[in-house]
């Protein structure tokens, strides 16, 4: 009999142990938008413990009644729920505390040891970084030197670290030493929302889970591969984050390697967060450097393309140029967009690029990994086809569309012999509905139960940096001036013309 | 008034019984119209009363994030050849005759995905014919006694469940939290009654059932049924003895369960739990979603019926 015998047959997932959530920068935005709904529907679907509590730490002037004030207009909004008659809401906010403080302040820390104490919820307690990158630092030595980082016997301490995390190698070396000083690794969560996403996650099923698609995962039959994460929106409110941003680290750095992983790695030995991440990192240790070195000379960038947007037209309306937007500097060089090949040395991806883009105000909000498979050897319908035949393809739409759909040839019917190619669709939202966790529940949940399997460990995270290093220090010694992209189009004619160096081009979307 | 096979689809057409896969996929691009059509992820097999039928059709046109199904509907009646009616993916045949039930079905199902049956009562002799071709029956029978003494002979075959089964899925999966403390399952041993408040006496049997069939209490231990709020199958659960307790209740307005702890060792503590949505399509999701034999409901229906 197990140690409890009523768990047998109960279709039950996990619940983590008592668990107080502790959110830095509790009043900002992240927290509003997608902590709080994210908690709100944890419990909604059960998945938080008994002994649960929430304490928001935030420079703002609040006390806990006007924090869960906060919190019952964040579930408005953000996830329409009208918190006033629901019960569980309701009893989820008498959970909810406020502590006003700088986040340098030692006393904060110690009134939040008190507070732990006070309300009981020092047993598990996972610290979230929903800060401003720059003073990640502060929040950790603090931790560190009050002590409350140190797990109690019978409990644990964990820290989610949200992206950027770091601006260069340099930086993201500092940051994870900071952090060592103070927690294990096995207590850093850094957080990549895109890893939380439903399809995401489908893709090691779907590669892992099947037997007939990794057969073909290699460079036998696979002629290369394209990932795309388009956005229309321009830099809305972030110019002060993003200038100092820019495409490359906002989103290559860290979200398209993360998925370009998921696609080249091998197949782990188990799901467990070791293996996965071990393979991850087997990848990532596979590409090559994207700056070839000329000992000492400037070093041609010639695998990256970066542009910047023009005015335009995008989503209905014209937009203004980059450059004109609210809080950008008239001579900006930040790049929008980014496209970058990269070349993968291992017996799987020999030969085969790996080609990653993403941009502000491009024609439509999507992300999708396309995998573009080789023409069969002989086309023996040549004269059927108008054209030549279009390759197989296999696409991971990631969103907004979640799903999976795959591009073959079919003969037309009719007395003739004419081929055209025909898309097979899987869409989780016809298929399954529309009642997929947002990427923030499954990632805080997992952080809670102690799993890290969808989070960057910080080998990888350094070896992503230093691909992309290189490549921001060379444009630092670039001259002249940044390519332009017209909002609303696919991004500028140079990033055609790296796909075009190899005979591909992008795909249209 | 008797219910017509118009009743339970509508909007449907009548076809001929040759045709009906071909209406469905007919119908269904005609739908969807530009869109990708749907995956459908399996086959439900409605089979009942013809008044029990009507509400089975309107939860199978709201399985939700289940996925989209093939839905087939049958009531038992004297007919060998009842003229079929379809409307999307369902079809509804009214009035078969109990033998020719695993024939249709095994007609119209979708090859290679899974097939559940959905029993919603009728001749129990049919059962053992159509949970042959189920991957999973679900019973939802009233009463279900007759049923349940049939099903318990059938587990070794076929993987079943219960309607009424998965409806006190929170309330054991808070009986269960209560055993992950260490406390708990250690006083356990001392416990000496339980207390259920239903209105539904059998999901207060089918509950008592799993937790004698799960955890080996003292002789002497006893269990208890009184009547509860009739605007819900089950009201409170109380375990425990004269000094501690293990509470379940339906919160005040019935959207959510409160728990309360109290044993020795262990400061009482208190819980709220949303309680997911009880209705027919809802319930029916969960169980689309499972796949593998129920040992818990087996050993718990076996208690139950006396049937080892």
């Amino acid at each position: 009999m197990p140690a409890n015998p009523l768990h047998d047959g109960l279709r039950l997932e996990p619940t983590p142990g008592p668990t107080t959530l502790v959110i830095f920068g509790a009043s900002g935005d992240l927290t509003r938008r997608k902590l709080l709904p994210a908690i709100y529907n944890l419990s909604r679907r059960a998945r938080l413990p008994a002994q649960f509590a929430v304490i928001g730490v935030a420079r703002s002037q609040m006390d806990d009644e006007a924090f869960r004030t906060q919190f019952r207009d964040s579930l408005k909004e953000f996830a329409g729920v009208d918190a006033g008659a629901s019960e569980l809401a309701q009893s989820l906010a008498s959970r909810l505390y406020y502590l006003a403080g700088e986040t340098d302040d030692a006393g904060v820390y110690q009134r939040l040891q008190a507070r732990l104490n006070e309300i009981n919820g020092a047993e598990g307690v996972l610290f979230y970084l929903a800060i401003p990158p720059t003073i990640y630092g502060t929040v950790i030595e603090q931790l560190g030197k009050s002590k409350l980082s140190e797990p109690p016997p019978r409990g644990w301490r964990r820290i989610v670290i949200e992206k950027p995390f770091g601006t260069d190698l340099d930086s993201a070396r500092a940051l994870n030493r900071l952090a060592h000083e103070y927690f294990d690794e096995d207590q850093v969560y850094r957080i990549d929302h895109y890893l939380g996403k439903e399809t995401v996650q489908n893709l090691l099923v779907f590669r892992f889970g099947n037997g007939m698609f990794e057969p073909v995962w290699n460079r036998r039959y696979i002629d290369h591969v394209q990932i795309t994460a388009a956005e229309t929106v321009g830099v809305e409110h972030r110019a002060s984050y993003y200038e100092g941003a820019g495409a490359v680290r906002d989103m290559v750095q860290n979200h398209l390697m993360q998925m370009l992983s998921l696609v080249a790695m091998e197949p782990p030995t188990a799901f467990t967060a070791e293996s996965v991440r071990d393979r991850k990192m087997d990848a990532l240790l596979a590409v090559q450097p994207l700056v070839a070195s000329t000992d000492g000379q400037a070093a041609p960038v010639a695998n990256v393309v970066r542009a910047q947007y023009d005015a335009g037209w995008v989503n209905g309306a014209e937009a203004p140029a980059y450059r004109a937007e609210k809080d950008v500097a008239p001579g900006s060089m930040t790049e929008t967009y980014a496209a970058v090949r990269f070349n993968l040395d291992n017996w799987r991806w020999a030969g085969v690029p790996f080609y990653v883009r993403t941009g502000k105000r491009l024609p439509k909000r999507t992300t999708e990994i396309a995998i573009q498979f080789r023409r069969p050897p002989l086309e023996i319908f040549r004269r059927a086809s108008q054209s030549l035949l279009a390759p197989n393809l296999l696409i991971v739409n990631v969103q907004p569309d979640e799903g999976i759909s795959l591009r073959f040839e079919t003969k037309l019917p009719g007395t003739r012999m004419q081929v055209a190619p025909v898309m097979m669709n899987f869409r989780y939202g016809t298929t399954f509905g529309r009642e997929v966790p947002e990427a923030y529940e499954t990632l805080l949940l997992d952080a809670m139960l102690g799993d890290p399997t969808l989070f960057a460990r910080h080998d990888f995270v350094e070896a992503s940096w230093s691909l992309i290093t290189p490549v921001l220090e060379a444009w630092r010694g670039q001259g002249g001036e940044i390519p332009k992209y017209e909002a609303g189009e696919w991004g500028p004619k140079e990033a055609d013309e790296l796909m075009a160096h190899d005979g591909h081009r992008w795909r249209s979307l | 008034m008797s219910i017509t096979v118009e009743d339970l689809l509508p909007t449907g057409v009548d076809v001929a019984f040759s045709k009906i896969v071909e209406t469905m996929a007919l119908a269904t691009s005609q739908s969807t119209g530009a869109t990708p059509m749907r995956a459908l992820v399996g086959t439900v097999v409605a089979v009942g009363p013809a008044d029990r039928l009507a509400p089975a059709a309107e939860a199978l046109s709201a399985l939700g994030n289940a996925g989209t199904v093939r839905g087939i509907l049958i009531s038992q009646g004297d007919l060998a050849a009842p003229p079929p009616r379809v409307a999307g993916n369902t079809v509804a045949l009214h009035g078969l005759k109990p033998q020719f039930l695993n024939n249709a079905v095994a007609a119209l199902r979708l090859s290679s995905l899974p097939t559940l049956v959905w029993w919603r009562g009728g001749s129990v002799d049919a059962l053992e014919g159509l949970a042959e071709l189920a991957d999973r029956v679900v019973l939802d029978d009233d009463p279900p006694e007759a049923t349940w003494a049939r099903a318990v002979t059938l587990f070794e075959d076929t993987a079943f469940s219960d309607l009424r089964w998965a409806r006190l899925t929170e309330w054991r999966a808070l009986m269960a939290h209560f055993f992950d403390i260490p406390e708990v399952l250690a006083a356990a041993e001392a416990f000496s009654r339980l207390t259920i408040f239903a209105s539904d006496q059998r999901v207060a049997r089918l509950f008592a059932a799993w937790l004698e069939s799960s955890i080996k209490f003292r002789d002497g231990f006893a269990v208890e049924l009184k009547g509860g709020a009739p605007d819900t199958p089950l009201e409170e659960v109380r375990l425990g003895d004269r000094d501690q307790e293990l509470v379940i209740r339906c919160a005040a307005h019935r959207t959510c369960l409160e728990t309360e702890v109290s044993v020795t060792g262990h400061r009482s503590a208190s819980r709220l739990v949303q309680l997911t949505d009880q209705s027919l399509g809802a319930l029916l999701t969960g169980e689309l979603k499972i796949r593998a034999r129920d040992a818990a409901f087996e050993r718990a229906l076996r208690r139950l019926t006396g049937v080892s």
